[in-house]
């Protein structure tokens, strides 16, 4: 068939959608309609336990188990299966005085029933492929002020649009309320403020530089005196005091003293008993405040000044800094103060740093961040390779605000998370030296410049205002009214604002400046006015008729497109395609899809995507204790979290097999990473992919740090939390949600037992059995990972009054379904061989994310058609996209 | 104006729960004479995230009634026990969300309630208070929050604040000290005719994101309606307040109980006493009857030194993590001790004390861990008449919503049913 531009070609292709549409629904029906039946063969089960409280005759609670439907078809039958469901698991039913339910047929009895209670949420859900118009999410309403306007907002005061276990993009869960309303018009219109500025500055240069030495050395030579002297009066009125304490008549008292000094710092205290010691004097005479003073100063703050002493005598402290650690008087960190007067916008910052020769690999890392009244904001860790013969200027990117914190600081990485770190280099630095830390970073300067016009974000909605709207002044209505038009056309992703809106908008500039707003003051105002209108924050997809399918306009499913592969409206060229008829041409559709795909925007589907799907949040759960894991820093934790999200990249942009997620021999990571996890020759901070020797555990999911560390408390591994992980995300075999409400088991708290063992418990109880017989072998399997993913072959277990139990990690099981594995790696092949299971959880997941709704049995054929066209390039992640996005589902409301 | 009318017409076609007209029937007059005889009844609530540490809680349920021994975790409120009462056993039936403390506390809803979606709520206890007794005042309700955001923070769970509305939408709230005091008491240092002159402009903005709303609704189906209605009603919410707003306007805002406004940044354990002097500022000028308070945890902790994060906390295994509960349930027994003080000192215009005209809630849908059972819950207060002083036992698994139920029709309210509930609580009436 030959294909024609223009019209007719339209109505060709909307045929052929309606026919794929029908199509898909007559084979969605086809199928056995799945079903959510509790199975018959527990009727008798129930009868004999139940019936007689819950029957006819006597309905205690209100309940009837006997006219319950098996087959659950609505929501009350659902409700009320729950129900039994919940007294099962705590325990509540049967009551204490009736006959228990037989162990092996009660967990049988709640395996079967929480599944099919699944598959009723599911069924029940079902939205047949029906979209609901949905609110921008926080995440696209930041990055679609960025695409018009430019500006990077902070958005943190709006509600997060997660924690509803559902991706943010389902509509159904997007909220508003008034209270937003006003949130919305009021971040519009410091973002429309801030767009003013950098339109205005948008020609001048900015650059400052700041050499690290400067009045540093002055600081630490006058701390030091002051230290020295506190120092000498110290040893003045002590002296004094030992002096006096040598008399006769105070021959009982002293020794009485030294008596009850004994112990922790006796000197210290003895001197603070100086009022009963006759003829000792008053440390006031010294110039301390009392003794408490006088002991800090002459002894506390004194420990630091052999540190302080050794810091002046560095070479390297004349043309830039050591930096140190802690609280010791030698500069912890460097600081930039950027300072009110610089412009908001996109900058550099360059650091020319070096790493000493003390440093060791693990410390020649710094962090880059914010100072702020708080604890401070970690922006990025870098590695130093720099040497102090030949130091490198290392370049950080990063936007200033209009508001906001604008002091910046250089540290060391993983010195600052915990009170832990800096203690822990401290005691190192001290068994070398007998001082401190050693010094392991050395800064020379740094400056800030604000990048050049080219390279400073666009803003398309401020340049479609026009320059004659831009001045300070403006007196055409026509003009105005144009204008408006152009931002609000272009805020509204090309749909047409009505007239009669325009003319509002055109009342509320004139009602500003009525009450005395100048011409930009007044624009701003209703500017600010159009970003929070319904058709700026909704994704419209207008259809009268919602009972039937209609294939999106053009100019719909370039935004569809755009917000799926970009979180961000359509850029010029996609709409351009679009509006001229031109992207549903043959080949246009891949290749922008593919386009869209090899941009770096695609990190902003990759990482929110990744994100929510993996759950990757529980990292955030729990914090890591620095005592026992003191190389899973903050900047580490970053890094690995980092992996998986650039893992994913990796395999998109190169169009990789989703199987490598499950098993890989190479890994995608970066210096700092790989440093982690000792592997060797990786040299900067961008993720690359890293070939890993057969032996290696690393390589696919189950081997990455964040993913082991998720599965954790941050003390210990948390066994049941990655076996669960590994059945929902990888198996596609989500085990039903934790009930709420299970007794807690203890019969070995107070036992010194292995972590295996301890799991045995979950087998004794029918209402745990049920679930763990088939979570628990997967996670025992993944016991040589400990809390933050690194490698052990032993374990052991501490308990205060117990004492310590050490064993050798045993992972041999045997998954529910029979298969036995000896060891990690082949329980990875047996994960590894289940690519179909894997594929069809994804693709679920790439759906939901995709069209803003719930996956629902009416997809499954639209999971075969993506698992089948996968297939033919070797299961390319890539492949799943190109699918989904040409399905009759994504192209139509 | 044109607008003007467009703008009433909207307000009454719609089905708001306070529509123009009823406003106008109470009165312009009524709000000016607001010297009421006998000091009006009023319901807070307060939750707690994540709840308690099970064992040094909850009093033991054999020593029933009066006499009954405290617990270390509510030590310090022994100088009022004969003031309160400790209510155990009661649940919702339909919760299972173990890290959801304060979602569904009010409502009692299903998750599961709307076969369509994966999220369901419905109206909360306060709203349906607020519905009752909130037209007479100038704010319906108010409801405070922690500045605290994410789950694993606070365990508050999905939600703006404590509050749903009628449709089981949530509702946002004021999540510091200082947007409380300046929403209460700040006053526009602005003449009438400028004030007339914002509410004018605020107006125009309304009616042109009608208008593109209006327009937009015309090619839309049945679902997309009803998601946009949340828009409608968001800018319904704000005509009814602009509305109120006018009624006030020639009515100065009460003067405010703290000399200063209150520092900005403030967290934790002085952000919760700051809010509790705001919220009986607001009782005692009767700017609001009901209010509710999601409180911050994981601030409350940084702000006791504890080191230890809240979700961490939750899980208290033996050593730091317990300690930082035991802490916890100390520290908030601690403030509510002292709110107690202070709704005790506080006295109404006719000198009685604001403490028996107030009904207080202060519970979590949590219990311990991941449990939503017997979920801790204290009353205190005159304000709906429960006998207090007591250890109360229920039935395990009595409705939640039976308490909220008593409660709404001790201030007045003629609720015949809330949520899950199956009744009244005998046992907690006079």
């Amino acid at each position: 068939m030959r294909w024609q531009r223009g019209k007719n070609e339209i109505c060709l292709y909307r045929s052929i959608m309606a026919c794929l549409l029908c199509y898909a629904m007559s084979v969605a029906f086809a199928r056995a309609a799945p079903s959510a039946v509790v199975a018959e063969r527990y009727r008798t089960l129930l009868d004999t336990h139940c019936k007689k409280c819950h029957g006819a005759e006597s309905q205690e609670g209100k309940f009837r188990l006997d006219t319950l439907a098996f087959n659950i078809l609505d929501n009350q039958t659902a409700a009320g299966w729950q129900k039994v469901l919940n007294v099962l698991n705590s325990g509540d039913m049967p009551p204490a005085d009736e006959m228990p339910l037989e162990k092996n047929a009660k967990a049988d009895l709640l395996e079967n029933l929480s599944q099919v209670m699944v598959t009723a949420r599911r069924l029940l859900s079902d939205q047949h492929g029906r979209i609901t118009m949905r609110r921008l999410s926080r995440r696209e309403y930041k990055n679609t002020i960025r695409h018009l306007l430019g500006v990077e907002l902070d958005v943190s005061e709006l509600p997060s649009d997660t924690g509803t276990g559902k991706f943010d993009t389902v509509g159904a869960n997007l909220f508003m309320s008034g209270d937003q309303f006003e949130q919305y018009q009021a971040l519009g219109r410091h973002a429309v403020e801030q767009a003013f500025d950098r339109y205005r500055d948008r020609s001048r240069i900015w650059k400052k530089r700041i050499e690290a030495e400067a009045g540093m050395l002055e600081r630490i030579r006058n701390s030091l005196a002051i230290r020295m002297e506190d120092h000498r009066r110290y040893k003045t009125w002590t002296h004094a005091i030992d002096q006096a304490a040598t008399r006769s008549e105070n021959r009982e008292v002293v020794a009485q003293i030294w008596q009850e000094v004994e112990g922790k710092q006796p000197r210290e205290r003895f001197y603070h008993a100086w009022r009963r010691i006759q003829g000792a004097p008053d440390p006031r005479e010294y110039d301390f405040v009392d003794a408490d003073h006088a002991t800090h100063v002459g002894v506390g703050t004194y420990r630091a000044v052999a540190y302080q002493t050794w810091y002046m005598v560095q070479p390297e402290n004349t043309n830039g800094a050591l930096l140190s650690i802690g609280d010791n008087g030698v500069n912890p960190w460097f600081t930039f103060d950027a300072g009110n007067h610089f412009p908001a916008g996109e900058y550099t910052m360059r650091i020319r740093v070096a790493a000493t020769e003390k440093a060791s690999p693990e410390r020649k890392f710094l962090e880059f961040g914010l100072r702020t009244g708080g604890p401070f904001t970690h922006l990025s860790t870098h590695e130093v390779t720099g040497t102090m013969a030949s130091p490198e200027v290392v370049e950080v990117p990063f936007t200033l605000r209009r508001n906001g914190d604008r002091t910046f600081f250089v540290r060391e990485k993983g010195t600052f998370d915990t009170g832990q770190q800096s203690a822990r280099r401290h005691n190192a630095g001290r068994k070398i030296n007998g001082l401190g830390p050693e010094f392991a970073l050395w800064v020379d300067w740094a400056e800030i410049e604000r990048k050049p016009a080219a390279e400073q974000r666009k803003a398309p909605a401020i340049d479609l205002l026009g320059t004659a709207l831009m001045g300070e002044t403006s007196d055409s209505v026509d003009l105005l009214r144009e204008g408006l038009e152009r931002f609000a056309n272009a805020s509204f992703r090309g749909a047409t604002a009505p007239p009669s809106y325009l003319e509002k908008l055109i009342t509320i500039y004139d009602l500003r400046q009525e009450a005395g707003d100048s011409h930009p003051e007044a624009l701003k105002e209703t500017l600010s006015v159009i970003l929070a209108s319904p058709r700026f924050l909704y994704l419209t997809e207008p259809t009268a008729n919602e009972s039937q399918r209609r294939p999106l306009s053009a100019r719909e499913l370039a935004i569809r497109l755009a917000y799926f592969l970009w979180g961000t409206p359509p850029d010029e060229e996609l709409l351009q395609l679009a509006v001229t008829d031109q992207l549903m041409q043959p080949g246009v559709l891949p290749k922008q899809i593919n386009r869209l795909l090899d941009d770096p925007r695609a990190m902003d589907f990759v990482t929110p995507f990744v994100h929510q799907w993996l759950d990757v949040d529980r990292l955030d759960f729990f914090r890591f204790n620095g005592e026992r894991y003191p190389r899973f820093d903050e900047s580490t934790k970053r890094a690995a979290r980092q992996e998986v999200y650039e893992t994913m990249a990796h395999l998109v942009r190169s169009h990789g097999s989703l199987g490598n997620l499950l098993k890989a021999d190479y890994v995608v990571v970066n210096s700092l990473l790989a440093n982690y996890y000792g592997i060797d020759a990786v040299t900067g901070d961008e993720f690359r992919r890293v070939s890993v020797p057969a032996d290696s555990p690393r390589g696919g999911l189950l081997g990455m740090a964040a993913i082991l560390a998720m599965g954790s408390n941050g003390e210990q591994t948390s066994p049941v939390e990655r076996g669960a992980w590994v059945l929902r995300k990888l198996l596609n075999d989500p085990p039903p949600p934790a009930p709420a409400n299970v007794p807690q088991l203890t019969r070995f708290e107070d036992q010194l037992i292995t972590t295996r063992v301890r799991l045995l418990v979950h087998q004794e109880e029918p209402q745990c059995a049920s679930c763990h017989r088939k979570i628990d072998p997967i996670g025992i399997g993944l016991e040589n990972f400990d809390a933050v993913g690194q490698w052990r072959s032993e374990e052991h277990y501490e308990k205060p009054g117990l004492g310590r139990k050490t064993w050798t990690i045993d992972v041999a099981s045997k998954l529910h379904t029979g298969l036995a594995f000896a060891n990690y790696f082949e329980l990875r092949e047996i994960v590894a061989s289940q690519t179909d299971a894997f594929a069809r959880g994804f693709s679920a997941a790439l759906i939901e994310y995709a069209l803003g709704r719930p996956c629902g049995f009416s997809d499954e054929p639209l999971i075969d058609t993506m698992l089948q066209q996968a297939r033919e390039r070797d299961l390319a992640v890539r492949e799943f996209i190109h699918a989904l996005v040409q399905s009759p589902t994504f192209q139509s409301k | 104006m044109k607008s003007a009318s467009s703008r009433r017409r909207f307000l009454q076609s719609s089905k708001a729960l306070v529509a123009l007209p009823f406003l106008e029937s109470l009165g312009f007059r009524r709000f000016a004479s607001a010297a009421t005889p006998s000091p009006p009844q009023r319901l807070v609530f307060l939750a707690m995230g994540y709840g308690v540490t099970e064992d040094a809680w909850f009093p033991d349920v054999k020593q029933t009634g009066a006499d009954y021994e405290l617990p270390p975790g509510l030590m310090p409120l022994a100088r009022h026990k004969a003031d309160f009462t400790v209510v155990q056993g009661a649940r919702h039936h339909f919760t299972s969300e173990g890290h959801w403390g304060s979602t569904y506390w009010l409502t009692g809803a299903s998750r599961y309630g709307d076969g369509g979606s994966s999220f369901h709520n419905s109206i909360s206890a306060d709203q349906v208070a607020a519905a009752h007794v909130g037209q007479q005042t100038r704010f319906a309700s108010l409801q405070l929050n922690g500045s605290e955001k994410t789950i694993a923070e606070a365990g508050h769970g999905p939600g703006l604040s404590l509050a749903w509305d009628v449709r089981g939408k949530p509702m946002g709230g004021l999540d510091s000290p200082l947007a409380t005091y300046h929403r209460l008491f700040s006053r526009e240092n602005v003449s009438l005719d400028e004030r007339q002159a914002m509410l004018t402009q605020k107006r125009s903005v309304m009616d042109a994101v009608l208008e593109d709303a209006r327009d937009l609704k015309r090619g839309l189906g049945r679902t997309d309606k009803n998601k946009l209605e949340e828009y409608f009603q968001g800018i319904r919410d704000i005509e009814t307040r602009l509305s109120k707003d006018e009624l006030w306007q020639d009515k100065p805002k009460p003067e405010a109980p703290l000399l200063q406004p209150p520092e900005a940044g403030l967290k934790g354990l002085e952000e919760i006493k700051l809010m509790y002097d705001l919220m009986l500022a607001a009782l005692k000028t009767d700017s609001t009857r009901v209010i509710t308070y999601r409180q911050p945890i994981a601030d409350l902790l940084t702000s006791l030194g504890i080191k230890v994060a809240a979700h961490d906390m939750s899980h208290y295994t033996p050593g730091i993590r317990r300690e930082a509960s035991l802490r916890r349930d100390e520290a908030n027994s601690d403030l509510l001790a002292g709110l107690i003080d202070r709704l005790k000192t506080t006295r109404e215009a006719d000198g009685s004390r604001l403490f028996d005209h107030t009904a207080v809630v202060f519970g979590s849908n949590l219990r311990t861990v991941h449990n939503v059972d017997d979920c801790p819950t204290i009353l205190t207060g005159g304000g709906a008449g429960m006998q207090l002083g007591k250890n109360l036992v229920l039935r395990q698994g009595t409705p939640l919503c039976n308490i909220w139920l008593t409660l709404l029709r001790g201030i007045g309210a003629p609720v015949k049913r809330h949520g899950d509930s199956t009744g009244v609580i005998s046992e907690l009436l006079g």
